[in-house]
């Protein structure tokens, strides 16, 4: 008994990595700090402004934002990691670690029975403490990616990241005069009194405090729109990038993987790689391809080549001098240029069959050619099928003329042409 | 008749040992390379009949082989083979002084006629190119801007009628009978086209390939 086994070629395309993970995970790379905030609204489905949000002002209310960051920072895996900071560094067992954290358990623990009314310590301090305790101990414990993460999370802040990259002196040079024009500002300001009178100190006073902002700040802030050009060129880049690895993806990579398939095959290996090689050279070359003349005689005539080059051994030369749109003249001569590619591919016996069309201001000129074994066309029947109703007759219908001259041994030439339509007088 | 020396220009081995296998016995291969500068080099060192040139490659391409030999004194005849299709690469590596083009994809007999033709100094013109010469010299003047020399920058009803039989498929031999004319007069229609693409100054002409492109 014979089990017919059905081939099936599955390729699989390579997926953006898209899903919500299980655990609140720390989103590091893409986030602000250490990703807490981003981690959390994948998790919950919202948007991570708002958690943002959220954690900005329970810091400002209660400080307790900030304690909730550093605790989620310390408890939560980072998204590519496999273990937490906390499960780091209990896993060393170094004493240090563990009293540290112990000392972090405690002081928690202190706000937490100082909300249940047990108050006889300065709740701010101790959150304030905590919070920069455990921030430290997130950096400290965080793995190398995550350090270089915030690193370059410093550098991009105004005044901690122009120390980070230019070292103090070439800070000085620019705070120092800033934060000097700043201070005048503010103080003549305060010193206003009545309205006119001071008119000039006033303006003195706004120009100084813009001024000293604007050296402080300008430096980081044109970086920054330096960076966000510079990263859409590279977003344009890569999307692009990705367009062609997809389309190659999807067409040559097929192909390669199914001519390896039928290997044994020659015809078929044959017949597979022109079809390709069509595709990929109308995609590379040809501006029409998709273009606004999506029907135009040029495509149309390129889609005669594509059916006849499937279904046939032949390769099939097309030139198109000019192009015009489709409409019934021209659609009766490619119909009829294609029953004459096929004829010539099923009864010439050449390799290749040549399909010339001509556009110009008033006619349309197609020629199909082979250099096949011919025929005699006394010999053929007056009503043989092919070439009398499918060629003939289509094309004069729209008022054209058809021609058959073959010679036995050396080839056969059809020959269409046709005014084109709105031409007429 | 000694059989044409031949120097294959080609970056891909694949491409150069199948040439070579192919034209066993029929020419006589000279040397090959796969760079333009070794390219120009051997070329101007050996002095072959004929290169056969692969338009692209890195580093300036087949353009930038012609240019240079020429420059250098080379009397070998180019004839440019590339798997492209598109408009500007063949008008453009016609116009730096190919005298021919053909597609890899031509068969055996056609490539060694082409070959034998281009190193007696007669022009090759494969159907497309044929085509796109047609094309190019089709477009009107209007506003006769381009200062239209007729001698250059238009083709004579002869020579549109053997590049229309070329673009139809028709070998040099069919042409002449067809036209009445002898095979010798077909080849100097030819390559007097080739003249024309190669000094016309037309505006169109050296934008055609580029705007085609783009429109």
């Amino acid at each position: 008994m014979g089990v017919s086994t059905t081939e099936r070629i599955v390729i699989i395309r390579p997926e953006p990595r898209l899903g919500v993970p299980q655990r609140p995970l720390r989103r590091a790379q893409e986030g602000v700090v250490a990703g807490v905030c981003l981690g959390l609204a994948v998790r919950l489905g919202l948007r991570a402004r708002t958690i943002q949000i959220f954690f900005v002002v329970a810091s400002i209310a209660f400080g307790a934002g900030a304690l909730l960051y550093a605790a989620l920072w310390l408890l939560l895996v980072r998204s590519g990691e496999t273990d937490s900071i906390v499960q780091r560094l209990t896993r060393r067992r170094a004493p240090a670690n563990l009293v540290i954290i112990g000392l972090l358990a405690a002081m928690v623990l202190l706000v937490a029975l100082h909300s249940l009314g047990a108050g006889w310590f300065g709740v701010t301090l101790v959150v304030a403490v905590t919070a920069i305790a455990g921030g430290a101990l997130g950096v400290w414990g965080a793995s190398h990616d995550e350090r270089a993460h915030l690193r370059s999370v410093i550098e991009a802040t105004p005044l901690s990241g122009a120390l980070a990259v230019r070292g103090w002196r070439a800070v000085a040079w620019r705070v120092v005069p800033g934060i000097a024009l700043l201070v005048v500002g503010m103080l003549i300001s305060s010193h206003l009194g009545g309205l006119w009178s001071n008119v000039v100190p006033a303006f003195l006073g706004g120009a100084a405090v813009v001024g000293g902002v604007l050296l402080l700040l300008a430096p980081w802030w044109l970086q920054s729109a330096l960076d966000l050009s510079k990263e859409r060129r590279e977003r344009v880049r890569i999307q692009e990038r990705a367009a062609v690895a997809a389309h190659l993806h999807d067409s040559v990579l097929q192909t390669l993987t199914l001519i390896e398939r039928v290997a044994e095959d020659p015809a078929q290996v044959r017949r597979i790689a022109r079809t390709q090689e069509r595709e990929l050279r109308q995609w590379l070359y040809d501006p029409r391809a998709g273009a606004e003349m999506a029907d135009s005689l040029a495509v149309a005539l390129g889609g005669v080549v594509a059916d006849v080059e499937a279904d046939y051994q032949v390769r099939v030369e097309l030139v198109v001098v000019g192009d015009a749109p489709m409409d019934d003249v021209a659609g009766a001569l490619v119909s009829a240029a294609k029953e004459a590619s096929v004829n010539a591919a099923k009864w010439s016996g050449a390799d290749v069959v040549a399909l010339f069309c001509e556009v110009d201001t008033t006619r349309i000129s197609i020629f199909v050619r082979d250099a096949g074994r011919g025929f005699d066309l006394g010999a053929v029947p007056e009503d043989r099928h092919g070439i009398r109703s499918s060629i003939c007759s289509r094309v004069e219908s729209v008022g054209g003329t058809a021609s058959v001259r073959s010679t036995p041994g050396e080839g056969t030439e059809v020959a269409l042409s046709a005014e084109r339509a709105g031409t007429k007088p | 008749m000694s059989l044409p020396t031949v120097f294959l220009v080609d970056d891909h081995q694949l491409i150069r040992s199948g040439l070579k296998v192919e034209l066993a016995g029929a020419v006589e291969v000279i040397g090959e390379a796969d760079e333009v500068d070794a390219a120009v080099e051997l070329i101007i060192e050996r002095r072959p009949d004929v290169v056969l040139l692969d338009v692209h490659m890195p580093n300036g391409g087949g353009q930038r082989v012609l240019r240079e030999s020429l420059e250098a004194g080379s009397t070998s005849k180019f004839l440019a083979l590339s798997v492209s299709d598109a408009a500007e690469d063949v008008i453009s590596i016609v116009r730096a002084g190919a005298r021919g083009y053909v597609t890899k994809s031509v068969d055996r007999d056609q490539l060694i006629d082409a070959i034998h033709r281009v190193a007696g100094g007669d022009a090759v013109f494969s159907p497309r190119l044929a085509g796109f010469v047609l094309d190019a010299f089709a477009r009107d003047d209007p506003a006769g801007l381009a200062d239209l020399d007729p001698e250059l920058d238009q083709l004579t009803a002869r020579e549109r009628e053997v590049l229309r039989h070329i673009a139809r498929g028709y070998t040099y031999r069919d042409i002449a009978r067809e036209l009445g004319i002898s095979v010798k007069t077909v080849e100097s229609h030819v390559s007097s086209v080739l003249r024309k693409l190669q000094l016309a100054n037309r505006h169109q002409l050296s934008n055609w390939a580029s705007e085609r492109r783009l429109s």
